[in-house]
């Protein structure tokens, strides 16, 4: 005698909690980290179209702890997310052929990554001369 | 020498008989093993010499049929090319496959699996027929290499385990099928990727995914499922900007 009686598992709501899917969850709550620095840069420009006054101030506390430590996470986050969205970057696109040969998805990566490095610093050497 | 052939592992199996069992339940097992042994080949030892009721599926032994996918202390992998000597030394789990219905022990319900990958069109529609006289169709080695990774599926289920959004949402296209219809949309004798079209839209299309790429660090054969599914956002976001300018629309 046969009996059908499918078991089915119910997903924990807090799969995205498990070690497995951690790497995933840390990628994307890095992306909040982005969207804050967003705000913080956005917060400066409202400053310099209300004046002088409030962009004295909004330079006075980016000197503040309070706004070093907040910079510092939202960067260790900004690289997170950077070097993490460029490992997915390849998997976002058509398989691009070289030659008759596709490109090794971490070529495109890598490259991805130099490019941003190289912006990122010209923009650095920018601001500083 | 006699104490190297006489290693054992301990395996908790999760075993569920629907005419008996409520609910699955962990069942201890302890085999004896060799350096070579995989953890299919402990399974059929288990089944031949300690309980014959235990159920699992296999078939070729050599990881090209996809038959014997499970979860390997929570990893989905397959049992015949996963070697109790990397497993030692234990205690390890094995479940059937995460996010499927289980029948039995470790066999799960593929139906809705298979189901899928038959609504895909999987063959290739070429504009036009001709007849045998007229010859091949005839590919480029570059135009091979733009799909033929996609093309090395075997349906072992592990990239939909793998798939936390798949668990979320089982109706999902999920990676699998997503990996066989790029292999099609992606040959350049196909032209069938319009009709392909309606498959991939909306959260049961390609929009369930996440880009949690799992589904392609499971993958046994190297298809990158991850790729074909996220490919197909494009795809599916550029159709729903520009239908309306397709001639169709317009007669």
């Amino acid at each position: 005698m046969s009996e059908r009686r499918p078991y089915v598992r119910r997903q924990s709501r807090l799969w995205w909690a498990s070690r497995t899917y951690r790497g995933y969850t840390l990628r994307e709550l890095s992306g909040v980290g982005v969207a804050v620095y967003g705000a913080v840069l956005l917060a400066g420009l409202d400053s310099v179209r209300r004046g002088p006054d409030a962009y004295a101030a909004f330079v006075g506390w980016l000197s503040t702890p309070v706004a070093i430590v907040l910079h510092l996470v939202l960067l260790a986050a900004m690289l997170l997310h950077g070097l993490t969205w460029f490992q997915t970057l390849p998997k976002t696109m058509p398989r691009l052929i070289v030659g008759g040969q596709a490109v090794p998805q971490k070529t495109i990566t890598n490259a991805a990554i130099g490019l941003a490095m190289l912006c990122s610093l010209a923009l650095v050497i920018g601001a500083l001369s | 020498m006699a104490d190297r052939d006489r290693l054992t592992i301990e395996l908790w199996i999760l075993r569920y008989r629907p005419a008996q069992d409520e609910e699955p339940h962990f069942v201890s097992y302890t085999v004896t093993y060799t350096e070579e042994m995989s953890v299919l080949e402990a399974l059929q030892s288990i089944k031949d010499e300690q309980d014959g009721s235990l159920s699992f599926r296999w078939s070729c032994r050599m990881a090209i049929c996809g038959s014997c996918g499970m979860m390997i202390d929570g990893t989905p992998k397959l049992a015949c090319s996963t070697f109790l000597r990397d497993l030692a030394p234990g205690p390890v789990k094995i479940a059937p496959l995460e996010n499927f219905p289980i029948e039995r022990d470790l066999v799960v319900t593929v139906a809705d699996f298979v189901k899928k990958i038959e609504s895909i069109y999987p063959f290739i529609m070429p504009k036009e027929t001709k007849p045998v006289e007229a010859g091949e169709y005839l590919q480029t080695p570059a135009q091979m290499a733009a799909y033929e990774p996609f093309s090395d599926c075997i349906n072992c289920m592990l990239c939909y385990a793998a798939c936390p959004q798949f668990g979320a949402n089982p109706d999902f296209i999920g990676p699998g099928a997503m990996a066989l219809l790029q292999r099609y949309n992606g040959d350049s004798r196909d032209a069938g990727s319009r009709e392909r079209l309606d498959l991939i839209h909306g959260e049961d299309g390609v929009w369930s995914c996440t880009a949690v790429g799992l589904c392609s660090e499971a993958c046994p054969k190297l298809v990158d499922p991850a790729n074909a599914v996220n490919q197909n956002k494009t795809n599916s976001a550029f159709d729903f900007f520009l239908r309306g300018l397709r001639k169709e629309n317009h007669s």
